[in-house]
C-alpha cells in the first residue's frame, strides 16, 4: 500500500465532492474508513514523491510513531464525523480537506511540505470553527494561525539558508554535527513559537477561548481532540528529531511550558462554565505533553496525547451536546447524568483518566513519565505535574459532583453518541489495565525514533 | 539589501497587526507580513550575477552559477496559500460585518 | 476467609450485589452490608490472631500482599468500626438521597481499606488509597453537602500526591517499589524530602494542623453514621502512613543532644502539639455536636502525632493504643449522636435537651465514650494518654507536655457540653411524645462499643501484648507487662486497681445521691426573664454561649489556618484572572504582541 494514498484519496474525494454535493458525506466516510483499513497494510519506510531522492525531493515517511499517530487521529476523526455527519453534512468537503492536511502533517518528512499541510489543515480548521456562528473568534483564530505559520516558515527558511536542505533527517544530522549551536537557536525559537500557536502554548493561544467557548459537537471535539492530538504529535516529532536546547532558549521554553501548565490549571480552577473549565484544562494538558517531549520521553508523550485526545473527545462531545439549549454554566448543567448513566459513566472515566487515577490510561502514562523524570531528577517538571494533578482533581471533582447531583434537568443524548463515547471510555480502561500493548508499542516506537536533539533539564 | 527590505516589510506587518483594530486593516497587515516573508525567501536563493536556473540552448553547462531555484518554488506555494488565507479572512470579515455592522473591533461590544 | 485477595474481591462483589438488591428490597441490601462487614471483621480478627493469612495473589494483576502485625492491628480496628457502623445502615435508608449508592460505597471503601493495609507494594498502595478517597468522597454528599466533599478532596488529593512524590523518590533511591525494602534504605540527599512528603501525606489524611480544615466540614456534614466511619476508620489510615514516616524510616537531620531527638521529629511533635491545642480550642466553640466531636477527633490525632514522633517503646505503644481507644470512643460518640439525630433530625445542641428521659441507654453510651475521650479512668483513653504523658515528660519536652495536658483538661470542658445539652436538662416539649429509644440493632452496636471502652480501660494487657508484637516487629524493645500492670518510665500502672477505686467513688456518690433530698421539678418556661417576653427560647438554653468568656480570649486568632487557605484560593483565582485578562480576550493582536515580546527577550544583547 502506497502511503501517499492517505493524502491523495481524501484530496481527490474532496474535489469530487464539490462536483457531487449529495455524495459528499458518503465520500467523507469512505475516505476515512479507507484510511483506517489501509493503515493495517502499510509498511515502514519512505515514499518518494515525484522521483526526486531525499534530501532534494519531497517524501512521506512511515514508522511506528507515525503509524500510531495516524491511528489515533483517524479513529478519532471518524468518530467525530460519524456523530455529526447528519447535522453538519455541508462541511463534508472541508472535513475531507482537513483529513488530507492532518495525515500529510503526520507523515511528511520535509519541513516546507509540513508548512503546506499546516496551512491546509489550518484553513479547514478555521472553516470548521465557522459552524460556531462566532465569526469574530474564527477570525482571531485565522490571524493567530497565520502569524504562527509565518513564523514557522521564517524559521525554516533560515534553516535552509544555513544548511541548504529542508529534509528533516538530513537537517537533524547536520545540526547534531554542529560544534557551536547558537546560530540555529533563532530559527528553532521561531518554529517553536509558530507551532506553539497551534499546540495552544500559553501566551500564544488567545484564540482558544473564543473557539472552544462556543464549540458545538463538531468543532469542539475536532479542535480540542483531533487537531490537538495531530498538532502536538507533529510538534513533538520535530522537537525530538531536530531541536537542540541551549542557553536562553531553554529559559524561554521552560518558562512557556511551566506557565502553560500552572496558569492553565489555575484558570480552569477559577472558571465557572464547563466548557471554559475544559478548554483551560486542555491548555495545561498541551503544556504537559510538550514538556514530556522536550524531556525526551517521546513515547510516553505520544501515549499521553492519545489518552488526552480520547478523554477530550468524550468530555467536549458530551458538554457541547448538553449545552446546546441552555448554555454551559455549571449550575445549569447540574444533574444531566441522573437519567443518562452511560453518558455519565463515560464522562467520569474520561475525567478520572485526565487526572491520572489508577485503572485508567492517564494513570499508566503519568506514572511512567514521573518515574523517568524522577530518575533524571528533573524536579521542577515533577512539581509542576504533581501540583497540576491536585488542581485538576479539585475542579473535576467539583464538576462531577455537580453533574451527578440529581435534579429536574432533562437532557437527552443521541443513542449513537452514547455508544461511540462508551466505546472510547472502555478503551481508556482497557489501556489502563493491560499495560502490555503499550509497553511493546513503546519499544518499537523507540527503535524508530531518531533522537537528534539534546535532552535537557529543568 | 533585498533581505533587509523583506525584514522591514515583516516588521511593518507585525506593527500593523499590533496597532490596528479594524478587521480589513488586520488582513492587510497580514498580507504585508507575508509579502515581506516571501521577499526574504527569494533573497535567500539569490546569487549575484547568477543565471536563471533553466537549461536552454544558451546555458547548457553545469559549471555556470545559477540562482537557487528552490526558494522560488517555495514562494510560489506560499503565495497561493497566502491568497487562500486572505480570501478566507475576507469571508470572515463579511460575516463579522453582517453580524455587527462594523469593521472596528472596538465597536463590537464583545468583552 | 484467609486469602486477602479473595476477601477484597468478595467484599467488592457484595457491594455490587447490595447495590442491585436495593432495587428490590432496601432492607435486604442493608442486611447484606452488615453481613459483609461482620464477615470481613471476623476473617481479619481470626486469621490475624492465629497468624494464618494467605497472602498469595492469583486473580488480580500487578497486586501483591503481605501481612504484618502492624497491618493486622490497623485492619482489626478499622474493620471493627465498619462492622459497628454497618448495624446502623438499615435505619438510615430514608435520610439518604441514594441508599443503593451508599451501600455500594460502604462495602467498596471497606475492600479498598484492606488493600491499603495489606499490600506490600507502594504503587498498589497508592492505587488503593486513591480508590478509598474516591469511593468515600461520594459518601459525603449523600446528605446534600457538595462543598464538604470538595473540601475533603482538596486535602486528600494533596496528601495522595505528596505520597506519590514520596513513593517515586523512594523508588529512585532504592530501585524498588516494595514497601519494606524501600523504607529500609532511606538515605542520601532526598532523605529529608521523603520524610516531609510522607509526614505531609499522613497529616493530610489524619486531619492534623495545618491540614485540618476538611475534618469538621466532612464529619459535620456527612450522613450522621458515616461520620463515625470517617472518624474511627478512614482517618486512621493517616495514622498508618504516619507510622511509616515516623517509626519505620530512620531519623532525619541533626539531633538535639539535650532531648536526644532529631529536630525533624521534634518539629512533628510540635505540629502534633499545635493540633491538640487548635482542636481543643475549636471544639470548645462549637454548637453542633458532630462538629464538636470532629474537632475532638482532630486533637486526638495530635496525640498520635506526638506519640509516634518520640520514637520509644512506651510512646509508640501509647500511640497505637490511642488509635484503638480513640476509634472505639469516637465511633461510640458519633453513633450516639447519630441515634439522637435520627430521632430528632438535628445535631445542634441548642435545639436539644432532656434526651436522657427517652434515650437512657444512648446517654450511657455517650457518657462512657466521652470519659474515654477525655482520658479519664477507667476507660481506654486513659491508658493511652498515660503512656503518652510518661513518654513526653520523660523526654523533657516542656512545650509539648503543656499542650498535651492542656488538651486533656480542655476536653473536660467540651465533651461534657453535649452531654449536658443533649441528654440532661429539661425535656423539650416538641420531643416529649414522639421520641423513643434507638432501635435494637443500633443499641447493640453502641453497647458493644461501650463494653469495649470499659474493657480497654480496666484490663488492657491482652491488647497491649498484641501491640508489643507490633513494636518488636518494627525493631524496638518491648514494654514490660504483667497480667495487671504496665511498667512506665516512672512507675507501674495498675488499671484494674484504678477502676476499682473509681467504682468505689461512683458507689459513694450514688449513695449520697439516693440519701439526699430529691430536686424539685420546674416547668420549662418557668424562668426568670427580667419582665421580658421570651421570643426565642433557644437563646435561654444554658448551652448557648456557654464558654463565651473563654472564647473571647482567642476568637480573633482561631481562624488563622482557614484564612490562609482562603487567601491562597483567592490568590490562585486572581492569578488566573490576570492571565485571562492579558491573554484570553477578543484581540487578534495579542498573539503578535507576545511573539514580538518573546523574540525581543531572546535577541536582547545577542544581535552581533
Amino acid at each position: 500500500m502506497n502511503i501517499a494514498l492517505f493524502v491523495a484519496i481524501p484530496l481527490g474525494f474532496a474535489f469530487i465532492s464539490i462536483l457531487h454535493k449529495k455524495l459528499a458525506p458518503i465520500l467523507l466516510i469512505a475516505a476515512s474508513l479507507f484510511i483506517i483499513v489501509g493503515l493495517s497494510f502499510v509498511q515502514n519506510g519512505e515514499t518518494v514523491i515525484g522521483g526526486f531522492e531525499a534530501p532534494y525531493g519531497i517524501h512521506l515517511l512511515m514508522d511506528s510513531y507515525r503509524l500510531t499517530a495516524l491511528y489515533i487521529v483517524n479513529i478519532l476523526f471518524l468518530s467525530v464525523v460519524l456523530l455529526n455527519i447528519r447535522k453538519y453534512h455541508q462541511m463534508s468537503t472541508v472535513l475531507l480537506i482537513s483529513l488530507t492536511g492532518l495525515n500529510g502533517l503526520i507523515m511528511t518528512g520535509d519541513l516546507f511540505n509540513l508548512f503546506v499541510f499546516l496551512e491546509i489543515s489550518g484553513i479547514s480548521a478555521y472553516l470548521i470553527t465557522s459552524t460556531n456562528k462566532n465569526p469574530l473568534a474564527s477570525f482571531q483564530y485565522l490571524v493567530a494561525g497565520t502569524v504562527g505559520s509565518s513564523l514557522y516558515l521564517f524559521g525554516l527558511i533560515l534553516l535552509y539558508a544555513m544548511f541548504g536542505s529542508l529534509n528533516l533527517a538530513d537537517l537533524s544530522m547536520q545540526v547534531s554535527q554542529l560544534t557551536d549551536k547558537t546560530p540555529v537557536l533563532l530559527p528553532f525559537l521561531l518554529m517553536f513559537l509558530g507551532l506553539g500557536v497551534e499546540v495552544k502554548l500559553l501566551p500564544l493561544n488567545s484564540w482558544v477561548k473564543g473557539i472552544l467557548k462556543d464549540a458545538n459537537t463538531l468543532s469542539g471535539p475536532m479542535i480540542a481532540s483531533v487537531y490537538a492530538a495531530a498538532m502536538s504529535l507533529v510538534f513533538g516529532r520535530i522537537l525530538i528529531d531536530l531541536f537542540v536546547f541551549e542557553g536562553r532558549f531553554i529559559v524561554i521554553v521552560s518558562t512557556i511550558l511551566l506557565v502553560s501548565i500552572l496558569a492553565g490549571e489555575a484558570m480552569a480552577y477559577q472558571s465557572k462554565n464547563v466548557k471554559e473549565i475544559l478548554l483551560y484544562s486542555s491548555v495545561a494538558q498541551a503544556g504537559l505533553v510538550v514538556l514530556l517531549f522536550v524531556s525526551g520521553l517521546a513515547s510516553w508523550a505520544l501515549f499521553m496525547v492519545m489518552a488526552n485526545a480520547i478523554s477530550k473527545m468524550i468530555l467536549f462531545t458530551i458538554i457541547a451536546s448538553a449545552s446546546e439549549e441552555n448554555g454551559d454554566d455549571i449550575t445549569v448543567l447540574q444533574g444531566i447524568f441522573t437519567n443518562n448513566k452511560l453518558i455519565g459513566f463515560s464522562f467520569t472515566i474520561a475525567s478520572l483518566s485526565v487526572i491520572g487515577l489508577p485503572l485508567f490510561m492517564g494513570f499508566v502514562v503519568k506514572m511512567n513519565a514521573l518515574n523517568h523524570l524522577f530518575g533524571e531528577q528533573m524536579f521542577l517538571a515533577i512539581i509542576a505535574i504533581l501540583l497540576a494533578s491536585v488542581v485538576e482533581g479539585i475542579y473535576f471533582v467539583r464538576l462531577l459532583l455537580h453533574l451527578w447531583t440529581p435534579s429536574e434537568t432533562t437532557v437527552t443524548f443521541d443513542i449513537r453518541m452514547k455508544a461511540v463515547l462508551f466505546a472510547l471510555a472502555v478503551m481508556l480502561i482497557v489501556f489502563g489495565i493491560t499495560v502490555e500493548p503499550i509497553e511493546s508499542l513503546k519499544d518499537t516506537i523507540e527503535i524508530g525514533l531518531n533522537v537528534g536533539g539534546t535532552s535537557w533539564r529543568i | 539589501m533585498l533581505q533587509i527590505a523583506g525584514l522591514l516589510l515583516m516588521m511593518l506587518g507585525l506593527y500593523g497587526l499590533l496597532t490596528n483594530r479594524n478587521v480589513i486593516k488586520i488582513i492587510l497587515a497580514l498580507n504585508i507580513l507575508e509579502i515581506g516573508l516571501n521577499i526574504f525567501i527569494i533573497s535567500i536563493g539569490f546569487v549575484r550575477g547568477g543565471e536563471a536556473p533553466i537549461f536552454s540552448s544558451e546555458t547548457t553547462s553545469n559549471a555556470l552559477v545559477y540562482v537557487d531555484p528552490l526558494p522560488q518554488a517555495l514562494v510560489l506555494t506560499a503565495i497561493v496559500i497566502g491568497v487562500g488565507t486572505t480570501a478566507l479572512g475576507l469571508a470572515f470579515a463579511k460575516q463579522i460585518y453582517a453580524k455587527y455592522h462594523t469593521f472596528e473591533l472596538d465597536e463590537m461590544g464583545e468583552e | 476467609m484467609a486469602n486477602i485477595e479473595l476477601l477484597i474481591l468478595i467484599t467488592l462483589s457484595l457491594g455490587l450485589l447490595s447495590y442491585v438488591l436495593y432495587h428490590f428490597s432496601p432492607r435486604l441490601s442493608s442486611a447484606l452490608t452488615i453481613l459483609g462487614s461482620f464477615f470481613v471483621f471476623g476473617s481479619v480478627l481470626y486469621h490475624g490472631y492465629i497468624g494464618s493469612f494467605d497472602v498469595s495473589s492469583t486473580l488480580l494483576p500487578y497486586v501483591s500482599f503481605s501481612s504484618s502485625a502492624l497491618s493486622i492491628f490497623f485492619a482489626v480496628i478499622i474493620t471493627f468500626t465498619y462492622a459497628m457502623v454497618s448495624l446502623f445502615n438499615p435505619y438510615f435508608l430514608k435520610t439518604h438521597k441514594a441508599g443503593n449508592v451508599h451501600n455500594l460505597l460502604f462495602l467498596s471503601t471497606l475492600a479498598f481499606v484492606l488493600g491499603v493495609l495489606f499490600t506490600n507494594h507502594f504503587m498498589t498502595m497508592f492505587f488503593f488509597f486513591e480508590a478509598v478517597v474516591w469511593t468515600s468522597l461520594f459518601m459525603i454528599p449523600l446528605k446534600g453537602s457538595k462543598s464538604a466533599a470538595i473540601m475533603y478532596y482538596r486535602f486528600s488529593a494533596f496528601g495522595s500526591f505528596a505520597l506519590l512524590g514520596a513513593i517515586f523518590l523512594l523508588k529512585a533511591n532504592s530501585g524498588t517499589f516494595l514497601i519494606t525494602e524501600s523504607l529500609a534504605v532511606v538515605d542520601g540527599a532526598h532523605q529529608l524530602v521523603i520524610f516531609i512528603l510522607l509526614v505531609v501525606a499522613g497529616m493530610a489524611k489524619l486531619g492534623a494542623f495545618p491540614f485540618h480544615i476538611w475534618l469538621p466540614e466532612v464529619l459535620g456534614k456527612a450522613p450522621d453514621h458515616t461520620s463515625a466511619l470517617f472518624s474511627g476508620g478512614l482517618e486512621k489510615l493517616g495514622a498508618f502512613i504516619i507510622v511509616f514516616a515516623l517509626v519505620r524510616v530512620a531519623p532525619v537531620g541533626a539531633t538535639f543532644a539535650a532531648i536526644d531527638l532529631a529536630w525533624s521529629r521534634y518539629a512533628v511533635a510540635i505540629l502534633g502539639a499545635l493540633t491538640i491545642v487548635f482542636g481543643t480550642l475549636m471544639a470548645i466553640r462549637q454548637d453542633d455536636a458532630k462538629k464538636l466531636l470532629a474537632y475532638s477527633s482532630m486533637s486526638n490525632g495530635g496525640y498520635m502525632l506526638v506519640a509516634f514522633s518520640l520514637m520509644n517503646s512506651i510512646s509508640v505503644m501509647g500511640g497505637l493504643y490511642h488509635v484503638l481507644a480513640h476509634a472505639l470512643a469516637s465511633v461510640a460518640a458519633f453513633l450516639a449522636i447519630a441515634a439522637v439525630a435520627r430521632q430528632t433530625n438535628t445535631t445542634k445542641m441548642s435545639e436539644l435537651g432532656g434526651m436522657i428521659h427517652k434515650m437512657p441507654i444512648t446517654y450511657m453510651v455517650y457518657l462512657i465514650a466521652i470519659i474515654s475521650m477525655a482520658g479519664i479512668p477507667p476507660m481506654g483513653g486513659f491508658i493511652s494518654k498515660w503512656l503518652i504523658f510518661q513518654a513526653v515528660i520523660n523526654k523533657g519536652l516542656i512545650f509539648v507536655a503543656v499542650a498535651v495536658f492542656f488538651g486533656s483538661v480542655g476536653s473536660f470542658l467540651y465533651v461534657f457540653r453535649p452531654l449536658a445539652a443533649l441528654f440532661l436538662g429539661q425535656e423539650l416539649p416538641q420531643y416529649k411524645k414522639t421520641l423513643k429509644e434507638a432501635p435494637s440493632l443500633m443499641l447493640l452496636a453502641m453497647l458493644i462499643l461501650s463494653v469495649l471502652n470499659i474493657f480497654t480501660g480496666v484490663f488492657p494487657t491482652p491488647i497491649l501484648k498484641v501491640i508489643n508484637t507490633v513494636i518488636v516487629e518494627m525493631g524496638m524493645n518491648e514494654v514490660v507487662l504483667t497480667t495487671f500492670t504496665i511498667e512506665g518510665f516512672n512507675g507501674l500502672l495498675h488499671p484494674g486497681l484504678i477502676a476499682l477505686v473509681f467504682m468505689v467513688g461512683v458507689f459513694v456518690a450514688f449513695v449520697i445521691f439516693i440519701s439526699l433530698k430529691k430536686s424539685k421539678k420546674v416547668g420549662l418556661m418557668d424562668t426568670y426573664t427580667a419582665g421580658n417576653f421570651i421570643y426565642t427560647e433557644e437563646l435561654m438554653h444554658y448551652s448557648v454561649d456557654f464558654y463565651a468568656p473563654l472564647e473571647r480570649l482567642y476568637e480573633k486568632y482561631i481562624d488563622i489556618a482557614r484564612n490562609v487557605y482562603r487567601s491562597l484560593d483567592h490568590k490562585i483565582k486572581e492569578f488566573a484572572r490576570l492571565i485571562k485578562y492579558f491573554i484570553f480576550t477578543y484581540k487578534p493582536e495579542i498573539t503578535a504582541f507576545w511573539v514580538v515580546l518573546i523574540l525581543i527577550l531572546f535577541l536582547w544583547g545577542d544581535i552581533a
